[in-house]
Formats: C-alpha cells, structure tokens, sequence
C-alpha cells in the first residue's frame, strides 16, 4: 500500500522532470500525459483500501471501493485527450511559422 | 496486492525509456505501450471503468492524433507561380528544394497557383515557399520569422539565377 503510493508518486516526479529537460515540443507533450496519468494513479491509490471490492451492488458487495475518485478520473483522461489534440495543433502552426520545434532555437531567436 | 508493485516497476522502466530516447516515433509506441500498463493498474485497483476508458483513449486515440500531427509537420509546401508548369520548372529549381528538404528531413510538395489573389497566402494556409520569375531570374519568397529560409539562403548563395526574398507575414504579399 505504502510502495504503491511512493511508486505512483515516482511516476509523477518522472512525468515533471521530462517537461522541465525536454527540448522537442511533441515530447513536452507527451510528458504533460505522462503526468496527468500519474495523477490518475495518485488519486486510485489513496482511494483504495485492501481488501476490497468493484464498485458493484450485489448480495455480499459489503466493502467495496469509493466511485466517486474514479468518477472524476474519468473526466480527467477525456479532456487530457482533447487538450493534446489542441497542443498538437498549434505544435504544427508553431512549426510552419519558425520552421523549428525545438524550444531553444526559437526562444533565442525571437526573444 | 504484490502484483501491482510489478506492474508499476514496470511502468516506471517505460517512462525512463520515454524520457531518454530521441525519435520521435519511438517515444509514441513506446507511451501507446506504457498506457496499456497503466491500464491494466487501474483493472488491479479495482476500477474497471477506468482501465476501458484507458486502453480505448490512451493506447489507441493519443498516438494516432500524434502520428497525424507529425504526418502534417513533415510537409513542405511549395506553390509555383510562374508561368510553367511543374515539369518545366524541374529542371533548374526542383533538384535544388529536393536537396534541402532530404537534408532537413521533410516532405516536398509542389502545387500549381490557382489563386488569383495571393494576398495573405501565408497566413491562410500553410505555405512555405512561393516560386516567381522576373527576366530569368527565379525568385523564392518565404516567411521571415522561419529558421529554414535561412538555411535555404546559405544554401542557394553561389547561384546567380536564384534569388532568396524574406516576407514579413501579413503586411503585404510583395
């Protein structure tokens, strides 16, 4: 339980170290994913206590999990789908306008 | 309960992958495949609702809007406005972008001008070089603010025939 929280918590530090070094616009995109999936696994993980059950009402459902963090998680992968639709868009009016993708390059050129 | 500490290892090993490898492609299969190990987290922390959505949106729909994102990148857009058609104009100008797009790792594609009006041409689609001619001399306008007209500049500088013109985007076309 506490390894499974420290481990989730690793893939968060791994998601924000990646769009702190990365220098490739697709890859900073891809590491605000990574981050917003380790919130995900943040939020089971302290939801969960062992042992448990799905979040189903049957005859013996006596301890089962709280829906209510999954059912804010859900919401949370749709709309990270459609904020990298949008990044990925303007990384290609980005591209047509600077002719780079690299952060550095423009940054430096365009103050 | 001890499964899960595996399949988090597991995670964790694909994101450093993420995090150290270069090609841009690779990056994209390599987090089509550490979604589906998350995916299959979640199925463990019981909520399966979460891990359909998960195979379905992270492992599937994510990558393919990368790859098409890419795809689109990678276009180099060339609009000729002289009088000849484009198996005329090979001969002198095309082996030259031909070079510079191999060389920056795009995709040449060179249309004819339908447009009467090439006002604002720059700005409503997404073009990156218009060909002209005036007495035997090639003229190639481009956006100011790209980094590949100044590589396209040092690279036709020993050419007499070829002249390299820098547009500012939006105040006027010539």
């Amino acid at each position: 339980m506490k390894l499974s929280i420290i481990l989730a918590f690793i893939t968060l530090l791994i998601g924000i170290y990646g769009l702190i070094i990365s220098k490739n616009i697709i890859k900073s995109i891809i590491c605000f994913n990574i981050s917003q999936g380790a919130v995900v696994l943040l939020f089971l993980t302290f939801s969960k206590e062992y042992p448990s059950s799905i979040p189903i009402i049957s005859e013996n459902s006596s301890n089962m999990v709280d829906p209510l963090p999954q059912a804010l998680m859900l919401t949370t992968i749709v709309i990270g789908a459609a904020i990298t639709a949008l990044a990925l868009m303007l990384s290609i009016k980005i591209f047509h306008y600077y002719g780079t993708l690299d952060w550095k390059e423009f940054i430096e050129r365009n103050g | 309960m001890k499964i899960i500490y595996l399949l988090e290892i597991l995670l964790i090993i694909f994101l450093i992958f993420i995090i150290i490898s270069k090609n841009n492609l690779k990056l994209i299969v390599f987090f089509s495949a550490s979604s589906l190990v998350s995916a299959s987290i979640y199925l463990f922390l019981d909520s399966p609702d979460l891990a359909l959505a998960e195979v379905a949106i992270g492992s599937a729909i994510i990558p393919l809007i990368f790859i098409i994102a890419i795809s689109k990148q990678r276009k180099f857009l060339v609009i000729n406005n002289t009088a000849f058609d484009n198996e005329r104009i090979e001969y002198c100008i095309y082996d030259i972008l031909k070079e510079f797009t191999d060389l920056y790792n795009l995709k040449l594609e060179i249309q004819d001008s339908e447009y009467d009006e090439l006002y604002g041409i720059f700005r409503s689609k997404n073009v990156d070089l218009v060909i002209e001619k005036k007495k035997d001399k090639y003229i190639l306008k481009g956006k100011k603010t790209s980094i590949l007209m100044n590589k396209l500049e040092d690279m036709t500088k020993g050419k007499k025939d070829i002249k390299v013109v820098k547009v500012i985007e939006g105040e006027t076309y010539d």
